[in-house]
């Protein structure tokens, strides 16, 4: 299970990353890839803004990973570490690459699922390292500051315009 | 911790409310999505049973905005009570940081809360969290019913941490913005004090 280890993605890497999305994306003719924390929180997509949902995509794609993971505990499985969901027009891949990454890739029924396996095993290869430099950073300090700080509780206190409580 | 894409000029924090079932986790979370700030909400995604209400868990997306130039984002989770789904509950809590426990007040319900609690603390230490990095609320729910204990009864069992407690009537709402209000605040002091 993933700590408390920080993972900050900075330019030079986020660059890297949609490059291999953006490739993958293309030489799998896949509709839509992303990369997840296992904790639900979506970090990128090819292409770019693909869908209000992918906030709900990604929590459930975790979800249904862990679950995934804690099947293959009772069936005393090492591990699973491909998720596959087939549906009538449309796959699902989730892959994990890091303790802390897993990668989506939906793609069409006239797609070759060999295909999309092969590209999807080297564009972790290429990923993997990138993440394993992230997760080991913890450079917040800088951002999350005194001013960050008092703007951001400004912003809760409007969340609920008109509220007398709190 | 928080996920931090500087690339993306983007923070995302994650919170989980935690509790024995029943306790009103999802009515908290219902209440938010139905009174927040419209633009400021996501999707409500629920996984659930028909005996509960929670299967793995209940997620909400709230937004910020943009602050200090970083888009701002809290995702809200809740996880199922019963026992036997302890698996699911782990996988909520991965990456946690901030934890509102809600505490059904119920005289009746004291075993199944302390059974929660304790189960809380053995997940995250589990997870090898250090508490003193977690914003933590103790919600004392269900206030409106006439058979509870005592605030000062429900906080020694339930709040070795000194956290602050709020107390709620999540069916009408009454609390549940604070208790929101308070843990993300939480969050974002600890997340500048690493
Ligand atoms: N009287 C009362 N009932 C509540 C309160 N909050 C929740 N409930 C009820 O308790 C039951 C369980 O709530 P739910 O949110 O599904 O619990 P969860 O298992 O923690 O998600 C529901 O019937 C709610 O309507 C409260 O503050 N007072
Ligand atoms: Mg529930």
């Amino acid at each position: 299970m993933a700590g408390r280890k920080g993972l900050v993605i900075n330019d030079g890497q986020m660059q890297l990353i949609d490059g291999v999305l953006n490739k993958l994306q293309r030489v799998t003719g896949s509709n839509f890839v992303a990369l997840v924390t296992t904790s639900g929180q979506p970090i990128t997509t090819a292409p770019p803004h693909a869908d209000a949902d992918t906030l709900s995509l990604a929590a459930l794609a975790a979800g249904s990973f862990a679950a995934t993971r804690q099947l293959a505990q009772v069936l005393k499985e090492r591990e699973f570490s491909l998720l596959f969901h087939e549906g009538r027009e449309s796959n699902l891949h989730v892959m994990q690459v890091t303790e802390q990454i897993l990668l989506l890739i939906t793609f069409g029924r006239e797609t070759q699922v060999g295909r999309v396996r092969l590209y999807t095993g080297r564009a972790v290869e290429v990923l993997k390292p990138v993440f394993e430099a992230a997760e080991n950073t913890s450079g917040d300090e800088q951002i999350v500051d005194r001013d960050y700080s008092r703007e951001a509780g400004t912003a809760i206190d409007a969340w609920f315009p008109g509220e007398s409580d709190g | 911790m928080a996920l931090i894409n500087l690339a993306a000029r983007e923070i995302n924090y994650k919170i989980v409310y935690y509790g024995c079932g029943l306790s009103g986790k999802t009515t908290n979370i219902q209440y938010i999505y139905r009174r927040v700030n419209p633009s400021a909400r996501g999707r409500l995604v629920s996984i659930a049973t028909e005996e509960e209400r929670t299967l793995y868990f209940d997620f909400l997306p709230l937004s910020l905005g943009t602050v200090k130039g970083l888009r701002t984002r809290f995702h809200l989770y809740t996880v199922p009570g019963q026992s036997f789904y302890n698996a699911s509950r782990k996988l909520v809590l991965q990456g946690v940081d901030g934890v509102v426990f809600v505490a059904d007040s119920q005289v009746a319900r004291l075993d199944e809360n302390v059974d929660s609690y304790l189960n809380l603390w053995d997940n995250l230490m589990e997870h090898g969290e250090d508490p003193s990095n977690l914003g933590i609320v103790l919600q004392l729910n269900k206030r409106d019913l006439s058979s509870i204990f005592s605030v000062a009864d429900l906080s020694d069992l339930l709040n070795h941490t000194e956290s602050p407690v709020i107390e709620a009537c999540a069916l009408t709402g009454v609390g549940v913005f604070e208790t929101l209000k308070t843990v993300c605040k939480q969050v974002i002091a600890k997340s500048s004090h690493l």
